[in-house]
């Protein structure tokens, strides 16, 4: 802890929260130093975005104290920290895709006016963008901005409406190293006119890069908060893994044995040449892929989000939007075929959207252990179910992938996104697979659940299962793939072998360059 | 880690049954204190007004076999909403399917007078016919929604009006019109062809509804169908990247509920009215289809719960025809003590966060 005898732009003292049976937040002590970038680091589920939303008004804390430069406040909502100048940026955009960003920055600015005064407005957010360095057009509308242009009008948004004190939730989650930078650049200047920024994130590198001091939260239990000038990366794991015997890398993932595992000698699943449309109208159509995966193979592919991932994967389960060339599991084209037929050939597929696309959320475990397995002739005889089987296989799944429930009953979406996650992959893995697509396995999970996927990928691919592996964090990728391509605006732009694995080649290919 | 895996909350049985019925029993009782109150301020006996609304079905055999009769329609006309909206579509149209159902058994029942068949092999004739002419009518608004994205609210409603004209159409031309009769009909249809009564009293159609109910929910809940169709209700996106084809389920969901539909119209032809007559698909002046709706809407579609929510709907449709004949209490207020419930049921639902049994 640092002795300033300044007053602390903003403290909390011993801030508990609990939801239901669960202690979010145990007697949380935490402060802020003016002007300064203060990282929050925790993993998921660490209770830094419960402690945030704490201090933004969103929740109510059940004890403690907070005080905003010296002063005890008591904010009931939103409404009341954005007076007293404290901003929040959400993980997820808050924006109206359909506003120009101008727009979206006047938002809820109007006051009682019945007209917009844009011009003025525009004025002052240029003169803000000027001294920021961050320049975005403001009459483009939002949706056809990139994701780390849209971190740049929030952060305008926040600036505008007066913020002074700036929450930052895990901001790097959809930008690229480039954009990172960039972002740091600007968030100095402001920190250097006198604006605090607190930085979320479960990354130890972007914490050491970013941050003037960090804090340590895990269990919802600060743990300390160093200064980041003299902290190495070992004390920050120390504080952050005390509890927990994971072996991790030097971006934080945990270190995964990878055996020698002997390849097929033909492909598995090769793709010759392959065109197709997008099932979505925005989005990214295939160019001409072509690759082969082997059989005790890893394929890792790289790629900032929508340039076509989610289409490569959808036209292997389904390949039907085929517009030029052809796929070939084990040596036979399957252009045409339904998703029925192409699972009946051992193939199955975890998406990358868990929520939205992975499971029946209404529905029990035993219920999404069954999707995609409905018409095989283990789990149905003449269009009967036979529920006993799958009931069965259900309570093999759960003890099988450690799913912590009460029984096989359950609901799943009230499962955390860990649990839901071990449902998905037994399922994936219910019979010998000869192919598994996977698509950003490990999103949302916390450390020993990203564990958990990495040794079952390993697993698959030491049993001679193909596995093509799509996820846009490269420090994951280059963990657990054998090769790496790098998919760019719908085209494999290069594949590179693990002796060519160099984390600034493969993100320049990544965005083009 | 420990926040992560917060979420899991045991209740007890007892608990989770009084979870599930606690929205209906506080419907049904701020519907009744509404209607109440306003029976009392027109002027009339609030106890004897209950009293004949709720036990009239039992106070005589007579008016059992009254519930029975609307019952049957009611629990098809309620099939046919609530199996398209498994799948979160709106079969406004099970009106029109059960008139479209009951035009074609009489068309063809009419038809085949002449061939003398025995009622074994002549009813199930034209419950097939009916099954399928209902089947078919609604498969337009399936075909709609699947190819050309046509909402099916819009289709059937407009496909109701078809089917209305249908039925006028066929009972005031020949051949099949009756001579003579001042209302819209047809003639009557072969002996053969109308239904059986059972147990002296009721036609053959409670046979009938009993064997849909159990193929329904048999369909429901042990069939790879009925479980694909539960799955795209649930998660759409989900069902069609594990390979569930949206569009078959869809039309297939409309299929059934035709099916379902034109039987119950079919039923009504061959054995309340042994004809078609303009106005047969209606209850209280109010058509079933209406009443399907709503039924479906009270146990959300759960196929063990469309019969005994249609029960319950009969029991007050008979004890409010009997409410305007006695106490001269307007049927249309218990009209209104039905909507009340079921914008009751889904408020409290909705408030409740929802159903928890999928």
């Amino acid at each position: 802890m640092d002795n300033k005898s300044e007053v602390k732009v903003l403290e909390t003292k011993n801030i508990s929260k609990s939801f239901g049976p669960v202690q979010a937040l145990d007697k949380v002590n935490f402060d802020l130093n003016k002007a300064e970038i203060h990282g929050l680091l925790g993993e998921n589920g660490a209770g830094k975005s419960t402690l945030m939303n704490v201090l933004y008004g969103l929740y109510k804390e059940d004890e403690g104290d907070i005080y905003l430069r010296g002063e005890k406040v008591d904010f009931n909502s939103p409404i009341d920290s954005i007076r007293n100048g404290i901003g929040m940026i959400h993980q997820s955009s808050t924006l109206v895709p359909e506003f120009t960003a101008l727009e979206n920055l006047i938002l809820g600015t109007e006051g009682n006016k019945m007209t917009l005064e844009l011009k003025e407005a525009e004025k002052k957010i240029k003169q803000l963008q000027d001294d920021f360095g961050l320049k975005f057009p403001l009459g483009t509308k939002v949706k056809d901005l990139p994701a780390g242009v849209k971190k740049k009008v929030e952060i305008i948004r926040a600036i505008y409406r007066g913020a002074n004190i700036l929450i930052l939730d895990e901001p790097t989650t959809s930008l690229v190293e480039k954009e990172f930078e960039q972002l740091l650049k600007s968030l100095r200047k402001m920190v250097n006119n006198g604006v605090t920024i607190v930085f979320i994130t479960h990354k130890i590198k972007e914490v050491l890069k970013a941050c003037d001091r960090a804090s340590v939260l895990t269990g919802g239990v600060m743990q300390g908060t160093v200064d980041t000038t003299n902290a190495t990366k070992e004390d920050l794991v120390k504080l952050m893994f005390q509890n927990q015997e994971i072996n991790i890398t030097e971006s934080a993932i945990p270190i995964i044995d990878v055996p020698e595992v002997e390849k097929s000698e033909k492909p598995v699943l090769s793709l010759n040449n392959l065109s197709a449309k997008s099932k979505e109208k925005d989005g990214t159509d295939l160019k001409s892929i072509s690759f082969d995966i082997y059989g005790g193979e890893i394929l890792g592919i790289a790629g900032i989000s929508g340039n076509g991932q989610k289409e490569l994967a959808e036209v292997i389960i389904d390949p039907n939007n085929i517009t030029e060339g052809e796929i070939d599991l084990l040596g036979e084209k399957v252009n045409g075929l339904t998703t029925n037929k192409i699972f009946d050939r051992n193939v199955f597929y975890i998406p990358e959207d868990r929520k939205k696309e992975s499971i029946l959320g209404r529905g029990d475990i035993v219920n999404n252990v069954l999707l995609g397995h409905q018409r095989e002739e283990k789990f149905q005889s003449n269009g009967i179910i036979k529920w006993k089987k799958v009931r069965d296989e259900t309570q093999d799944v759960i003890k099988e992938y450690g799913v912590k429930t009460p029984d096989e009953k359950q609901q799943i979406g009230k499962l955390s996104g860990g649990n839901i996650q071990r449902v998905v992959i037994g399922r994936a893995l219910i019979n010998d697979l000869d192919l598994l697509v996977t698509h950003s396995p490990t999103a949302g999970l916390d450390m020993a659940s990203v564990e958990f996927v990495f040794k079952r990928l390993v697993e698959l691919r030491s049993e001679g299962t193909a596995v093509l592996y799509i996820n846009e964090d490269l420090d994951e990728l280059m963990e657990v793939s054998d090769r790496i391509g790098v998919i760019h605006e719908g085209k494999l732009i290069e594949i590179f072998n693990q002796d060519q694995y160099d984390k600034y080649e493969i993100g320049s290919k990544m965005i083009g360059g | 880690m420990a926040v992560e895996e917060k979420t899991i909350e045991e209740n007890s049985n007892w608990q989770k049954f009084w979870n599930g019925f606690k929205p209906y029993i506080l419907a049904l009782v701020i519907a009744f204190g509404i209607s109440g109150a306003i029976i009392g301020i027109l002027g009339y006996n609030i106890p004897k007004a209950y009293q004949t609304l709720l036990f009239t079905s039992f106070s005589s055999q007579r008016g059992f076999v009254e519930t029975l009769k609307k019952f049957i329609p009611l629990t098809f006309a309620t099939y046919a909403f609530a199996i398209p909206f498994r799948i979160k579509f709106f079969n406004i149209g099970g009106w029109g399917q059960m008139l479209f159902g009951g035009t074609i058994t009489a068309i063809v029942g009419i038809g085949l007078a002449g061939l003398n068949l025995p009622a074994i092999i002549f009813i199930p004739i034209l419950i097939l016919s009916a099954m399928l002419a209902g089947a078919l009518f609604a498969l337009i608004a399936g075909f709609l929604k699947a190819y050309y994205n046509i909402n099916p609210i819009i289709s059937t409603i407009m496909l109701n009006f078809i089917a209305f004209y249908f039925v006028n159409f066929v009972a005031t031309n020949a051949p099949w019109k009756a001579p003579q009769s001042g209302h819209p009909m047809t003639l009557k249809l072969p002996e053969a062809a109308l239904l059986p009564k059972v147990f002296n009293q009721i036609h053959f159609g409670i046979v009938l509804v009993i064997l849909a109910i159990i193929a329904i929910y048999y369909l429901m809940n042990k069939t790879v169908l009925g479980y694909e169709i539960k799955a795209t209700g649930i998660n759409p996106d989900a069902s069609s990247v594990y390979g569930i084809k949206m569009k078959k389920t869809l039309m297939i969901t409309f299929l059934i509920a035709g099916a379902m539909g034109g039987l119950g119209g079919g039923i009504e032809v061959m054995g309340v009215h042994s004809r078609l007559i303009e106005g047969f698909a209606l209850t209280s002046g109010a058509q079933y289809g209406i009443f399907g709706i709503l039924t479906a809407l009270i146990c959300q579609g759960k196929p063990l719960g469309v019969p005994l929510s249609a029960m319950f709907i009969s029991i007050l449709l008979v004890g409010a025809d009997a409410m305007q004949r006695t106490l001269q209490v307007p049927v249309e207020l218990v009209f209104l003590t039905q909507a009340i419930i079921v914008l009751m049921i889904v408020v409290l639902r909705r408030q409740a966060g929802g159903s928890y049994i999928e």
